[in-house]
């Protein structure tokens, strides 16, 4: 059988594109150099927030953030709403960098694989970047070089613990509870859970999950689940755990047509605008027991000042420490009854940036940095 | 045909051979008697597996779940009763919902509108619906590609009525909770949902509209030629199924009692295969809107199943697709050259 009879047409083909997106990958993931270093002129900087959605009041908040910064800054902003899309969010970022003005960005990545290329898009256009929340645990920003300079997020297992800590006093410390992550193959989601079974596993032996099902961030799913839920462990469920705020909205809605959202109790992460009515007008005779204090126009602000002041050249990313490139910064438990502290800081967003602009991104309250990254999930006893 | 067929049957009888009657209702009805058996068959096992399945708190539980897919499912079945396929589903559901809760009591404020909430919501949907139809028939853009570009257009609408404020909530208890509330011992959205149903039904088999429907699904060019308004009936197919998406995303508001641009996620794809398993036929002209309540009971007990099975939701995507692909080559088997065609 000779070559050209193997190589038909269709063959020959196949191998060309498989050739050519090869090296098209490759060239896109590049990582030699440490691209650009030379401190930049603020007059030629431009800040980017990249968020999921401009729906969900965190991502909301992001922008929030960083329209903040950069009016203090005065430098000039640009939002890519990613539209729930990685694909949607790379070939924005793509299309800015390719306007020639050097970023200062912040991302809030679709999905962990988005990093690599966004980073090296950035590096190869002489901009700074820093990722929050979700990047694959091989991708270090001191590998990439100065332009990817930090990965941030705030701790999951900490985020996890806290509100299983608060639901399982709630319910006196034994009985079932519920459990509602995100989507299943979201870092974000893995550690507050592997954080909750730590915690109850530590400290709440009589605390039992009955389920566990994940419910992708999105309220309607958490609504169905609750449902299935609901008739499948009835007044066995004592307690509804949730990932985040988005969720606990749909799980209580089902808890109320149950006639139950009196007799359980509820946790999540985020604190959100709506959450926070639901506890000031003592919905459900004081359903929701805890949640976890950080904010989306916290998180920008962080991101972007960060990447600003290596922008400048103010600091260097090659000499900083190893948890200033992949970072953790602090997470507040809150019960009920503390909400109106946390809250001060949504009031003033302008009068906070003004602070991290004092102390830097490093050591501004309610979120310092506290540890470095990134954070391995551990192995369950049980 | 019909006489040769009496022959036969009067025969058979002759002969002492089973009647046909039975014969030929098995025929006529096979897709609604394997769907009907094989949610039976589902429902045994997953009483076998727990119990609790078989509860009347957990009977209104998938009744509830099936009020929202099957309100989509009705007008996705008059679409694919022409032969086409209306993708826009979830971004018209999301506008229409939107546009409901914002001129609704919510906790935004905002006047209240009454009545005219569902009016204009379910309006807007039947307009997007309207421009989905006449992309489809004028333009000649197929119909998965015009209602593509459609849903797009209502998650464009639902996000700029959102805005940048917190999520809008209802804030009458009676209308956030109405879906589930009990009428004629079913959930509301059940209940609602068969009554649309019903109504499809009915106008399938009582209406020129519902035949001139079925006729351009069996053969356009046929239905052209013989002087039917093609392009007219599919308008208006779109309007109708733009409509019922309208009303869906109503109920999908109330049952959550809130809204988001997202609210409508993850719908659209309850409802096809639920209409496909129900036995209308992707390349038209064929189907029911018993098979279609059918067939969205049966999704909807699959997945309630599961979960009380305690199967792990890491094998349950696999196992609840698995399953479905089953039911829909066991119920597409006698139309397997049919669905050879493709429009």
């Amino acid at each position: 059988m000779s070559l050209k009879s193997i190589l038909t047409k269709p063959v020959r083909m196949i191998a060309a594109l498989t050739l050519a997106s090869s090296l098209a990958l490759s060239g896109c993931t590049s990582t030699t150099g440490e691209g650009s270093t030379a401190p930049l002129k603020k007059e030629d900087l431009v800040m980017v927030v990249s968020v999921i959605n401009t729906t969900n009041p965190y991502f909301a908040a992001n922008i929030l953030g960083a329209q903040v910064l950069a009016k203090k800054l005065d430098i000039p902003l640009e939002i890519v709403d990613s539209q729930g899309s990685s694909q949607v969010e790379i070939s924005k970022i793509q299309a800015i960098l390719a306007k020639g003005k050097k970023v200062v960005m912040f991302v809030n990545t679709v999905a962990s694989s988005d990093a690599p290329t966004i980073v090296n898009d950035v590096k190869a256009a002489g901009g700074f970047v820093t990722i929050w929340w979700n990047k694959p645990d091989e991708l270090n920003p001191a590998d990439i070089g100065n332009n990817f300079v930090a990965f941030q997020k705030h701790s999951g297992l900490e985020s996890g613990a806290c509100t299983a800590s608060a639901l399982s006093d709630a319910i006196g410390k034994k009985g079932g509870i519920i459990a509602l992550p995100g989507v299943q193959d979201s870092t974000t989601s893995a550690t507050r859970v592997a954080g909750m079974y730590q915690e109850l596993d530590a400290n709440y032996p009589d605390v039992t999950v009955l389920d566990e099902i994940p419910s992708n961030w999105d309220p309607q799913l958490a609504y169905k689940n609750s449902k299935d839920l609901i008739a499948k462990h009835g007044d066995k469920i004592k307690g509804v755990w949730t990932a985040d705020d988005g969720m606990q909205i749909g799980a209580m809605q089902a808890f109320k047509e149950a006639g139950m959202l009196e007799k359980v109790k509820f946790v999540s992460d985020g604190l959100y605008p709506e959450t926070v009515a639901a506890i000031k007008s003592n919905e459900g005779n004081g359903a929701i027991v805890g949640e976890t204090f950080h904010r989306g126009y916290m998180a920008s602000a962080i991101g972007l000042y960060t990447a600003y002041l290596a922008a400048i050249g103010e600091i260097d990313p090659s000499t900083l420490p190893a948890e200033k490139r992949d970072s953790l910064f602090a997470i507040s438990c809150v019960t009920p009854d503390k909400i109106d502290e946390y809250l001060q800081w949504d009031n003033d967003v302008e009068g906070w940036v003004d602070t991290l602009i004092e102390n830097g991104p490093w050591d501004t309250a309610p979120v310092p940095l506290v540890g470095a990254g990134p954070e391995k999930i551990p192995a369950r006893n049980k | 045909m019909a006489s040769t067929a009496n022959a036969k049957s009067m025969n058979r009888a002759a002969t002492g051979q089973p009647t046909s009657v039975v014969a030929s209702f098995i025929k006529r009805n096979v897709e609604v008697i394997s769907i009907s058996a094989s949610i039976f068959v589902l429902a045994i096992i997953f009483s076998i597996l727990n119990p609790r399945f078989a509860s009347v708190e957990n009977l209104e539980n998938i009744l509830n779940q099936a009020g929202l897919p099957l309100i989509i499912a009705v007008g996705a079945t008059f679409v694919i009763l022409i032969g086409s396929i209306d993708l826009s589903v979830e971004g018209v559901m999301s506008a229409a919902g939107m546009t409901f809760v914002l001129m609704t009591a919510n906790s935004r404020g905002g006047t209240d509108y009454g009545f005219w909430a569902y009016v204009v919501a379910i309006g807007l949907a039947a307009a997007l619906g309207f421009f989905s139809g006449v992309l489809f028939t004028k333009v000649k853009v197929p119909s998965f590609i015009v209602t593509l570009g459609m849903w797009y257009v209502g998650l464009g609408v639902a996000t700029v009525l959102f805005g940048t404020d917190t999520m809008p909530f209802l804030t009458n208890d009676d209308l956030s909770t109405w879906a589930s509330q009990q009428n004629l011992g079913m959930p509301n959205n059940f209940l609602l949902g068969l009554i649309v149903a019903i109504l499809g039904a009915l106008f399938l088999r009582f209406t020129s509209f519902g035949r001139v429907t079925l006729a351009v699904g069996n053969n356009e060019e046929i239905a052209r030629g013989n002087g039917l308004k093609v392009n007219r009936n599919k308008v208006t197919v779109f309007v109708i199924a733009g409509a019922i998406s309208g009303i869906a995303g109503i109920v999908a508001t109330i049952q959550l009692g809130a809204v988001n641009p997202t609210i409508a996620a993850g719908n659209l794809f309850i409802a096809l295969p639920a209409v496909v398993i129900g036995g209308t036929s992707l390349a038209g002209g064929k189907g029911s809107m018993l098979g279609t309540v059918l067939g969205v009971i049966l999704l909807t007990t699959l997945t309630n199943g599961l979960t009380l099975a305690d199967v792990s939701p890491n094998f349950k995507t696999a196992v609840s697709g698995g399953i479905l692909i089953l039911a829909i080559v066991i119920t597409a088997w006698s139309q397997r050259d049919r669905l050879r065609i493709s429009k």
